[in-house]
């Protein structure tokens, strides 16, 4: 016993493919949300000019 | 009006590009730490995360005392989307936090203080978002969420300071003085890369809100007093 963590590199692999997974799914569900709301409203819109 | 994504866009755009850097700097060129070896390379990632976390929840704050200030449903939205943030970062700050435990203490959780709080601080925040799914009224769901953001929020001092006050198992705040030079680069570059990519997200996500709200409400929208019986006035329309 040295005192000393020894290897861990999995780990360090692990903690970075888990922040870019959590980061892009999140930052993807943001643009996703925005599209679909900006649709919904340029319908919304299409709608009223027709009335 | 229409508001044009490229801001918010550039700022993802730049957080990313610094996250890949820092990280990249982080994993081949900084050193290993004495101790905990290459195991230390996840702080790169772990200590922006916390920064970051508790910067967004800092932001919902702000959001909420200006909304039962002001009454301005901008304020609203933007308060949904710094706490909708502040909740992923404190998420994935409680698992690189976990994987980190487990080579270096042992196991993969412990409930010590500093993370006890933490975790308080993913459950408070995280239910005045579930709150908020449950509130069909905008207005009552406006007060009621920045008055619960409020309240949570006394947690977040507490997680900050709680290394100082209580004998933790996690280690205290690094300083610029405890810790080595080189460990500084990939620390500040990721740091900067998150509060660039969340603030960006924060804008796009407090559009969607608005985009929803405004929806909700139907135009015209009010500009004194929402249509709501008993709720309180809000002034100012959805941005």
């Amino acid at each position: 016993m040295s005192g000393v963590v020894q290897g861990g590199w999995e780990f360090v692999a692990g903690a970075y493919i888990v922040t870019a997974a959590i980061l892009s799914a999140y930052a993807t569900s943001v643009f996703l949300r925005y599209r679909t709301e900006q649709r919904r409203a340029a319908a919304e819109a299409e709608r009223e000019a027709r009335k | 009006m229409r508001q044009s994504p490229t801001g918010p866009k550039v700022l993802v755009a730049l957080g990313v590009a610094l996250l890949l850097a820092g990280s990249w700097w982080g994993l081949t060129k900084a050193p290993g730490e004495v101790y905990m070896g290459e195991v230390q390379r996840i702080m790169y990632v772990h200590v922006p995360t916390a920064w970051n976390a508790m910067l967004a929840l800092s932001f919902a704050f702000v959001c909420a005392l200006c909304f039962l200030l002001t009454n301005s449903w901008k304020w609203d939205s933007r308060l949904e989307a710094a706490m909708e943030m502040g909740v992923v970062l404190s998420l994935l700050l409680c698992i690189q936090g976990s994987i980190w435990a487990k080579p270096t203490w042992g196991v993969w959780w412990d409930w010590d203080p500093r993370l006890t709080t933490t975790a308080v601080m993913v459950f408070a925040f995280g239910g005045i978002l579930a709150l908020r799914a449950f509130v069909d009224d905008p207005a009552r769901r406006a007060v009621w969420s920045a008055v619960a953001c409020i309240v949570a929020f006394v947690d977040v001092p507490i997680v900050y300071f709680s290394v100082k006050w209580w004998n933790s198992l996690h280690q205290a705040q690094s300083t610029p003085q405890t810790v080595s030079s080189a460990f500084h680069l990939p620390l500040r570059v990721n740091a900067f890369g998150i509060l660039f990519l969340w603030t960006g997200l924060v804008a796009l996500r407090s559009r969607v809100a608005s985009l929803r709200l405004r929806n909700e409400l139907g135009p015209p929208l009010p500009d004194s007093k929402p249509a709501v019986t008993g709720a309180a006035p809000i002034a100012g329309g959805a941005s």
